[in-house]
């Protein structure tokens, strides 16, 4: 089992593509920290209209952690497009380039290749937002400088102060990697219908794109449905910068993501367990 | 008979002015020579916002005061939230200067002191304070509620509660009311997690009232500070 993720771990960090992912989210931050820099105060002038008439607000606002957090925000699309870019690919591709029959032909059980290749993308998905954590946040840091962090919500201001923030980015990033684990196994889950990479890839987006939409739509009969859509649980992490914390909503999201991933794995390794695998 | 009355009244006469109440004006004229007598502090303080939709833990900071109208508050590097007329935070700008008109408003029972109520009225059309209502502590020559009507920022009120500084009228807590605006972003913007679905109480809708408390921990007073202490950007 330990050979097989191996092998799943080199062909994942052989392929360029995979490269390209921590190149976007590179690209990605350092684009929005430049903005910050050159024009952070008109940025912030706009979300905080309503409060600079009666409050006077000094000091540096415009911090590494609420840049990290802007970022953050910002990527909430992105990301999983990121993960199902290497998921997707994971029985797809084999199927594609004809190497999946051979793998099977080793003394490996197809339940044990379909786990094999989630803890490979798992490993992935953790390098992925470990890379996020530390262009966006460490880089911020380091060159907005650290502070209080002001999070601006629809109908309240949290301040929350520089000392009692680093543990909040650290369960955020950790919640991150669950609901980006979830996407994951959708993306698993995908491919092992497909003989090729890009239908997974695509329909994935496509999930998050749509479910993402209906998750944010204020319409009373959509409001039915969105605790049971994952991408409603996803931005959970932004639980962790409110105060007081919610943890009712937090767990209640962490159990969805988690159920959600067992879902998707449980429902791959049946179907790829009965597949008649052709190629 | 006569001898009797004619001494009533001498002696009524002679005892009057002494059991009457200090007159309006100068009781007012004593309380801004002792108010204004302080020009300059630094305070460390702890300051608490109770605004319905601000989530703000309490803050602790120096707050630097010089007369007559610069004050800052300096959080070691985190952030300074103060009301926006933040000079409105000391008494000194609240009690209006120049010739003023002093009316008697009668006294009041609040917290088991009976306080004398004066209204001030500006005799300068200019002032920017049109009216300030002061519940003076007579015996301590103490102000202990203001209620100041300003040309351009509404009317403030400030309530003080005194201790170790009461010999330069500066109060060891001071809570200010004032009125809140609503605040609203677009959710499509903040895009929030865990909005709640409920309407919010009746109660909460109609209270437009918030609350900034200053609990002030030590002074340094008159030590000359420097108008530099004030410069940032």
């Amino acid at each position: 089992m330990i050979q097989l993720l191996r092998i799943e771990l080199f062909k994942i960090f052989k392929r360029p593509r995979t490269y390209i992912s921590f190149g976007i989210v590179t690209a990605i931050t350092s684009i929005i920290q430049l903005a910050m820099l050159s024009d952070g105060k008109s940025f912030l002038a706009f979300g905080l209209q309503g409060i600079v008439d009666q409050f006077d607000i000094r000091g540096n606002i415009m911090n590494g952690y609420l840049v990290a957090f802007i970022i953050l925000q910002s990527l909430l699309i992105h990301i999983p497009l990121l993960v199902a870019l290497v998921a997707g690919d994971s029985f797809a591709g084999e199927a594609n380039a004809g190497t999946l029959r051979l793998i099977l032909t080793k003394p490996v059980t197809r339940p044990q290749l379909v786990i094999v290749k989630f803890i490979s993308s798992f490993i992935y998905t953790v390098l992925l937002i470990v890379w996020l954590a530390i262009v966006a946040l460490f880089l911020s840091l380091l060159l907005f400088g650290p502070g209080d962090m002001i999070n601006l919500k629809s109908d309240a201001f949290v301040l929350l102060l520089r000392d009692d923030i680093m543990w909040r980015y650290a369960a955020a990033f950790a919640f991150s990697t669950l609901a980006m684990t979830t996407i994951a196994s959708l993306s698993i889950f995908l491919s092992v219908f497909a003989d090729n990479s890009i239908g997974p890839i695509i329909s994935t987006m496509g999930i998050v794109v749509v479910l993402t939409i209906l998750s944010n739509l204020q319409l009373p009969f959509f409001n039915l449905i969105k605790p049971y859509l994952f991408t409603t649980h996803m931005i959970g992490w932004k639980g962790f910068f409110d105060d007081p914390l919610p943890y009712k909503a937090i767990g209640r999201s962490s159990v969805v993501l988690g159920a959600y991933t067992l879902f998707f794995l449980t429902a791959t390794i049946i179907y790829f367990n009965k597949k008649d695998i052709k190629s | 008979m006569k001898r009797l009355l004619v001494c009533l009244l001498i002696c009524l006469g002679v005892l009057t002015p002494r059991a009457r109440a200090t007159e309006p004006d100068q009781l007012f004229e004593s309380l801004r020579r002792k108010i204004l007598a302080v020009t300059d502090y630094t305070a460390q303080v702890k300051i608490k916002i109770n605004v319905t939709y601000m989530r703000i833990p309490p803050m602790a900071g120096t707050l630097y005061f010089k007369a007559p109208d610069k004050m800052r508050l300096e959080r070691r590097g985190g952030l300074s939230i103060l009301p926006r007329r933040n000079v409105h935070l000391t008494l000194n700008n609240l009690v209006p200067t120049g010739n003023v008109t002093v009316i008697d408003a009668g006294t009041e029972m609040k917290n088991g002191r009976n306080l004398r109520i004066i209204k001030v009225i500006p005799e300068d059309d200019k002032s920017e304070i049109i009216l300030a209502k002061i519940w003076v502590d007579e015996a301590h020559m103490l102000a202990m509620h203001l209620e100041t009507t300003t040309r351009n920022e509404g009317t403030v009120n400030m309530e003080m509660e005194y201790g170790k500084y009461v010999n330069y009228s500066l109060p060891d807590k001071v809570t200010i009311i004032m009125d809140i605006k609503d605040f609203k972003l677009p959710k499509g913007v903040a895009l929030d997690y865990n909005e709640s679905t409920d309407p919010k109480p009746e109660k909460e809708i109609k209270n437009k009232k918030g609350t900034v408390q200053i609990s002030y921990l030590s002074y340094e007073i008159n030590k000359g500070l420097s108008d530099a202490v004030f410069n940032e950007e």
